[in-house]
């Protein structure tokens, strides 16, 4: 039995190898004897492999964020039935923060080199440039100047076949 | 100590966020009524709860609302507000707002109008500066003679910085390492100073490599006195903004100590400046300083500063606005130990600190002695790029550089903002590395310790660690592990 989790985008499963006496995960080939100990939200503290493991933790829907070991990790159960992880960002360019569109530097039907701006945008009173994710054609801007958009809305995409 | 009638009965606070909550710590200790002002959006904000009274101010968005200084000026005077404290950012560095306070009969709790003005200008700023002695780097202005300009460009010397006469926060600002692109350079950054500023004028200094960004708090009583509360070292900066602060500098002489804070104050005793401000210098690997510009108003970073002498900056500024003496002669200012302040962003490190948004799901703070967190900050609040991506300030001081950092370092594990990415780990292993204990800083810190400052790759850390945790966490996973129904599953889990 496993479950499978995307951690700071990379995919990872974490297998049930037992559940008792004592419950036994696996995660790449290794294997942790995991105790849970009691602890007052948010703060937690696991026993893996007999040391004790503090943690603070706090979840939103299907992401999870864990403060351990000084760095903050951000972890989401992946849907077993959504096969799209790890082939996102072909032929879509999404905002990565909310904002305002500055200026399209491409039109429609335009070609564009990987790398190349397609769209500046303003967010935070930071400007950004957004580049074509790989050489190809402007299939749709679906946003003009000074419109608004949501944190990962598609701004522009490109044409489903790469220009050679 | 007995106590004073204070010195306002009310004072409105033209900001918000930590500064703003910050602020009404000092007003309520001096037993001075608070009022706050808040968008729509921020009915529920901290700064709103703490203050005694808050009015809404209405606006196109967000930060038009925390603009809009008439609105304000109006609210201040319904309210009954004897004066106005800006804070920083929005109107605290606005000639017009500090005079329309004036003329509708309120205290500003800062410098007078023409002061804001004058230093308001970079280009004005400079000459001034220059005209008190005080050190200014080498500088030509654009004009529609494009060969005149270039050939005074290169008499200079390249690299060469162009800023924006009306600037800040790194707007407008480009580093030109040759001639030939020095015209579409300045071309570009006087476009983006138009839009950010409504002032497209820019200017080009000599671009000084590796320097230290080296700034003196002064207090100045409007009539040509003036005291320095010693420096703060601000190199350490990402997209031309400071994210690590602290006093002193590592980087100064008590020789050069003395000559460049002597420099700030010759600058605020012949700008008759009056109440708090901050003078910046470039400083030279060679040791020649060169003045920046003066910031006529609170700093971010100005809690070192308290840290390190013991003042409370903000009760400074009421009691001067309020037309009280300095607070203390310049031999009796002490400075004491050493203070850090690094400024928690919602931001990616790793992706060229680009801002990100999200909710607070939890907010741990890091407790101990000689330790400031200084935020607005609430849990369920939103982060929005409605407004600057600052979230809090975490100040420590120490007896003396070396256990300020240890202190940093053990306050930095120990907070945890969840929900929103934040550059608190990034911090932690800035603060860890070996150059900034030696304290080798310069403006392109960041940039030359880049590839240290990378995390370590997922599989090296501890990510199984954090995986399991995760995993624990969930419904779904402690269903299949644990076989309880579904009510008793939650137990142990952590709120959605």
């Amino acid at each position: 039995m496993a479950l499978k989790f995307s951690i700071e985008g990379e995919a990872r499963e974490i297998e049930i190898v037992r559940r008792k006496p004592r419950l036994v995960l696996r995660i790449a080939g290794r294997e942790y004897e995991v105790a849970q100990e009691p602890s007052r939200a948010p703060r937690g503290r696991l026993r893996i492999d007999g040391r004790a493991v503090d943690y603070i933790g706090a979840r939103e829907g299907t992401t999870s964020f864990v403060r351990l070991g000084g760095r903050t990790w951000r972890i989401s159960a992946v849907d077993p039935r959504d096969n799209s992880a790890g082939l996102a960002g072909g032929s879509d360019i999404r905002a990565p923060m909310p904002g305002v569109i500055v200026s399209l530097h491409k039109q429609e039907g335009e070609a564009v080199k990987r790398g190349e701006t397609v769209v500046t945008i303003e967010s935070m009173k930071l400007q950004m440039a957004l580049p074509a994710p790989r050489d190809g054609i402007i299939a749709r801007l679906l946003k003009k100047a000074n419109e608004t958009f949501d944190k990962d809305e598609v701004v522009a995409t490109l044409a489903a076949d790469p220009v050679e | 100590m007995p106590s004073k009638k204070p010195p306002f009965a009310k004072v409105l606070i033209a900001n918000r966020g930590e500064i703003a909550c910050r602020i009404i710590r000092t007003l309520r200790e001096m037993g001075v009524v608070s009022v706050a002002i808040h968008s729509e959006s921020e009915a529920d904000a901290r700064h709103v709860g703490m203050a005694d009274e808050a009015y809404e101010i209405a606006g196109a968005t967000p930060v038009a609302a925390h603009l809009d200084g008439a609105a304000i000026v109006a609210v201040a005077r319904r309210s009954g507000a004897d004066a106005i404290h800006p804070g920083y950012g929005f109107l605290s560095e606005n000639a017009g707002f500090a005079q329309a306070v004036a003329e509708a009969g309120l205290t500003f709790i800062g410098p007078d109008a023409q002061t804001i003005h004058l230093m308001g200008d970079k280009i004005r700023a400079r000459a001034f500066a220059a005209e008190h002695g005080v050190p200014v780097a080498p500088s030509v202005t654009p004009t529609d003679d494009v060969g005149a300009f270039l050939a005074q460009a290169k008499a200079i010397g390249f690299p060469l910085l162009i800023k924006a006469a009306a600037g800040g926060g790194g707007k407008g600002m480009s580093i030109v390492r040759s001639a030939d692109e020095l015209a579409e350079r300045s071309r570009i950054a006087a476009s983006e100073a138009q839009r950010y500023f409504a002032d497209g004028r820019v200017y080009a200094e000599r671009y000084i490599e590796r320097p230290r960004h080296i700034e003196v708090q002064v207090l100045g009583d409007g009539k040509g006195g003036a005291v320095h509360l010693f420096e703060r070292e601000c190199s350490v900066q990402r997209r031309f903004q400071k994210i690590i602060e602290e006093s002193p500098s590592p980087g100064l002489t008590p020789a050069l100590r003395a000559r460049i804070c002597a420099a700030g104050v010759r600058l605020a005793e012949a700008a008759h400046y009056r109440n708090a401000g901050t003078i910046e210098f470039m400083l030279a690997p060679d040791g020649e300083f060169y003045f920046l510009e003066m910031n006529t108003r609170l700093q971010v970073e100005h809690p070192v500063t308290e840290m390190i002498t013991g003042l409370d900056l903000v009760r400074c500024q009421i009691d001067i606005a309020a037309g009280g003496p300095l607070p203390c002669r310049q031999d009796e200012v002490k400075a004491s130990g050493h203070s850090i302040e690094c400024r928690i962003c919602a931001e990616d490190p790793e992706r060229d600190f680009l801002p990100e948004t999200g909710r607070i799901l939890t907010l741990e703070i890091p407790g101990g002695p000689d330790l400031r967190f200084e935020n607005g900050l609430a849990v369920g609040q939103a982060v929005t790029s409605n407004f600057d991506s600052m979230l809090a300030k975490l100040v420590v001081h120490g007896a003396d550089r070396g256990q300020a950092i240890q202190r940093m370092t053990a306050a930095l594990s120990d907070l945890a903002i969840l929900g929103v990415k934040t550059n608190v780990d990034y911090l932690a292993r800035l603060i860890k590395l070996d150059a900034f204990a030696k304290g080798d800083l310069h403006t392109g810190f960041i940039v030359e310790h880049g590839a240290e400052l990378a995390p370590l790759p997922i599989a090296e850390a501890d990510s199984d660690l954090a995986l399991i945790a995760a995993a624990l966490g969930s419904r779904e996973f402690r269903r299949l592990v644990f076989d309880v129904p579904d009510p008793y599953a939650a137990i142990g889990g952590w709120r959605n």
